[in-house]
């Protein structure tokens, strides 16, 4: 497979050193017919003055400083995000910048920084809401992250609206974030949790899913992307079944909105959550989409300032939505450097991030699965399933932790073992735990190339004791 | 003096680390000092004081060598290790080459003595590894700690393997009054901050728990053995006398007591099985005529978390291992012989069966 060529919109800061690589495998492009994809990019590749086809991943590694480092004698390489992402420098500076200039508490003050810090965190809000096409700002509840997100719907919306008898359809996949928010609603509601299992292609089973469905299910909480296998579920097929039995549905969005364009109005969710730290913003700061009658209709979560409109001794009355779910002082400053790393993104294209992303993954799983006795989890990838850029898996007789440990001790790539907040999955696939390797747009080609013979050499090392 | 001494509360002193003080102050039996079982967020932080709770009694106690902690140096020098532990960090200190170190420390882990499947147990499991780790301790008839430990994980094996071979055989305080220091001169670059998933010093925390454990026990047996009776449950290692068993392992009450260990005569499992077990047996049985059929019941290892307590209603059988070798897994894949399965046991699954582990194979693939 050649090197991935992206078309360069006009992106005004090419430093010489990223196209090094790039420069080689232009020319073989413009050759290659293999690469149908991107011959009509590379025909009108001839964008900005002196360009040479990058890819993506090389283009906007020198924005990302945390990047260029050793770890134990070796270059990094970093293959993590699912589980956090890197932050381009225009993000740090727009924390540093919100707290070195205009740093003041928001909705309450009257002098100008707090009008400023006002304005800029209003302004964040917008960017989300724009970012995942929702109709109202209004609909955008900034919380601490995704997770948080889940128990504000499950504490707010569950526990009003939950009934004994009634239920709740996750998957065996799920995210610990959606399942133990669940439990403990249901405990204390008295509804039912049902989950549907894998199918033969190690996806959800979506007939199964269906025919769960029925007049008692109240909810259906799923992934969008699942970030251990990989696989994407038809979230609007799944909204139009549940809808049609009046249920609401929630979807987390933590692996798909940083990866991919998400418009919850063609999805047409109830809700969707997601998390900054994943899409190239700071920890700290999440949100919750929410359609503005079903907000409308959920008491507080959390109670406190800013959430209220008038308070007296023996009772408060509330606050609209979303200023109703934020209680207290918010992350200021991070939820303005979110609304940076939206700009970003945007500025790069999801469509464009998405596209490169679905070919290195193609790329990584290909060359994973061409060593023996490795067992990648989740669908195959074929023209009719995008996987995420993501790899779990197993290496026959080699623990995920020894394989993960020798990675990044000999060899600086940096991958996550464990059960990646997904025990139940694990339990069902009939492992304890897993290895995984996840891509974001500023990984490369080569760190897939070096991640492939730091594994191949693990492997090695430990079948030398059998 | 002693009698009133003994009956008021124990005294608070601040005990430098010299390694004398404990060879003069204890004597076994050690009636003179009691240790106070510490829970293993107040185990003393590895710096060179350890804080102890002594009861001043009959015996002649002298008073520690009361030198001020001085000492330039900021990590335990390796004269205080016990023996054997001095040698394996010299040898490891020997050995350059970081690949060469991981191929030693695999080596011990190969040659670790492989823990009986009975002591895989939670209260043995140590906490905040990814991968799976046990140690169980117990004395000998010295009164020395032996240990024995197993993991899933080659570089954690090997880890447990250093800690038993360098900690086995040896006495209680010569144990506690080891820091994870020495780690750093392994040179193995394992990390000594005690997070969550710092799995080497959890391990060496969880063996001077059971080693303190193992201690009191001792003495609450030598000072009242009747009591012990009623607790006494006959063990492979214990031996008439004062027996200084790991209590914690049969005070569960939802334990499926292990029968195995005595008679591994023949027969693919030898776990006594519920009722619950029972039934998935036959219906397993039934349904896809096995050649090979295991059910295992190894729900202790989740007894402590909320979904289990109270709700099983079958006397905690939550969770299964189970293996199946049977034709009828010919021709389908995995996750469709593991449907197979989980669609067989529904109405287990939805009267309290929390969880399988499957492994199913037909007859050629084993």
């Amino acid at each position: 497979m050649e090197g991935v060529a992206m078309k360069l919109p006009s992106f005004k800061s090419l430093a010489p050193n990223a196209i090094s690589i790039g420069h080689r495998s232009f020319s073989r492009v413009r050759r290659s017919s293999s690469l149908s994809v991107y011959s009509a990019a590379s025909s009108s590749a001839t964008v900005a003055t002196n360009s040479e086809s990058v890819s993506l991943g090389h283009r906007v590694r020198k924005d990302f400083r945390i990047l260029h480092q050793e770890v134990n004698g070796s270059k990094l390489v970093y293959l993590d995000s699912a589980a956090t992402s890197q932050k381009p420098a225009v993000v740090l500076d727009a924390l540093q910048n919100y707290y070195e200039f205009y740093n003041s508490n928001v909705h309450r003050g009257i002098h100008y920084l707090s009008a400023k810090a006002t304005d800029e965190f209003e302004l964040a809000r917008k960017k989300v809401a724009r970012f995942i096409n929702a109709s109202d700002s209004k609909e955008i509840v900034f919380t601490r992250n995704a997770t948080e997100a889940i128990n504000l719907v499950a504490y707010s919306w569950g526990l009003l609206n939950l009934k004994p008898g009634d239920e709740v359809i996750l998957t065996v996949a799920e995210h610990h974030s959606c399942i133990v928010p669940w439990q403990l609603v249901s405990e204390k509601t008295g509804a039912v949790l049902k989950y549907v299992m894998l199918n033969e292609d190690e996806v959800p089973d979506i007939d199964k899913l269906r025919e769960m469905i029925s007049p008692k299910t109240k909810l259906v909480a799923v992934h969008h992307v699942s970030n251990v296998l990989a696989s994407c579920l038809p979230i609007e097929e799944i909204v139009v079944c549940a809808h049609n039995v009046g249920a609401k549905v929630l979807v987390d969005a933590c692996q798909s909105v940083p990866h991919m364009v998400v418009d919850v109005q063609k999805l047409n969710a109830d809700f969707l959550v997601a998390s900054s730290h994943k899409m190239c913003g700071p920890t700290g700061i999440g949100f919750l989409y929410g359609r503005s009658d079903l907000l409308q209709s959920m008491p507080p979560f959390l109670g406190g300032g800013d959430m209220i409109s008038d308070v007296f001794l023996d009772h408060s009355t509330y606050a609209e939505p979303p200023s109703r779910f934020e209680a207290g002082t918010p992350a200021i400053g991070e939820a303005i450097a979110l609304g940076a790393a939206i700009d970003y993104l945007s500025e790069i294209g999801m469509p464009k991030i998405h596209e490169y992303e679905v070919e290195l993954g193609k790329y990584l799983y290909g060359k994973l699965s061409a060593l023996p006795d490795v067992r990648i989890y989740g669908p195959r990838p074929s023209e009719s399933v995008h996987r995420g850029a993501l790899c779990s898996f197993n290496v026959e007789g080699l623990h995920p932790t020894d394989l993960a440990t020798f990675l990044d001790q000999q060899h600086g790539v940096a991958i996550r073992s464990g059960h990646h907040c997904a025990q139940p999955l694990h339990r069902y696939l009939g492992v304890n735990a897993s290895a995984r390797a996840s891509l974001y747009f500023y990984n490369t080609k080569e760190d897939v190339d070096s991640f492939v013979v730091a594994l191949a050499d693990t492997v090695s090392f430990f079948n030398s004791f059998k | 003096m002693a009698a009133a001494a003994m009956s008021c509360a124990a005294s608070l002193r601040l005990l430098p680390f010299k390694p004398n003080l404990f060879a003069s102050s204890v004597q076994y039996p050690a009636k003179a000092l009691i240790l106070r079982p510490l829970k293993p967020s107040e185990l003393p932080s590895f710096r060179r004081t350890i804080i102890t709770f002594q009861k001043i009694s009959t015996g002649n106690v002298r008073p520690p060598s009361a030198s001020p902690p001085s000492s330039s140096e900021d990590f335990q020098p390796i004269e205080e290790l016990p023996p054997e532990l001095q040698e394996i960090v010299k040898l490891f200190q020997s050995v350059q080459e970081p690949r060469a170190k991981y191929r030693q420390l695999i080596f011990y882990g190969e040659h670790l003595k492989p823990l009986d499947p009975q002591f895989k147990t939670r209260e043995n499991k140590v906490e905040g590894c990814v991968s799976q780790v046990w140690v169980r301790a117990f004395f000998d008839d010295q009164r020395n700690v032996v240990y024995e430990a197993d993991s899933d994980s080659s570089i954690t094996k090997g880890l447990a393997a250093l800690l038993v071979q360098g900690l086995s055989g040896r006495p209680v305080p010569e144990i506690l009054r080891v820091t994870p220091d020495f780690a750093l001169l392994l040179g193995l670059q394992q990390s000594l901050s005690p997070s969550r998933n710092n799995g080497f010093l959890n391990m060496l925390k969880l063996m001077q728990k059971k080693a303190l454990h193992l201690e009191v026990k001792g003495e609450e047996d030598s000072s009242s053995e009747e009591s012990l009776e009623s607790s006494f449950v006959p063990t492979p290692e214990t031996n008439g006398g004062v027996s200084v068993v790991d209590k914690d392992t049969e005070s569960k009450p939802s334990f499926v007591e292990d029968l195995g260990a005595e008679d591994s005569d023949g027969g693919s499992d030898v776990v006594a099985l519920g009722s619950r077990g029972m039934r998935i047996r036959e219906k397993l049985e039934k349904e896809l005529n096995p050649v090979e059929l295991e059910v295992e019941d190894v729900s202790y290892q989740h007894a402590g978390h909320a979904a289990v307590r109270g709700s099983a209603g079958d006397d905690g059988e939550t969770h299964f291992n189970l293996r199946i070798v049977s034709d009828a897994f010919q021709g389908k894949s995995l996750v469709k012989r593991h449907r197979m399965i989980y669609d067989l046991l529904q109405e287990e699954l939805k009267n309290g069966l929390h969880a399988l582990s499957i492994v199913a194979k037909t007859p050629a693939e084993v």
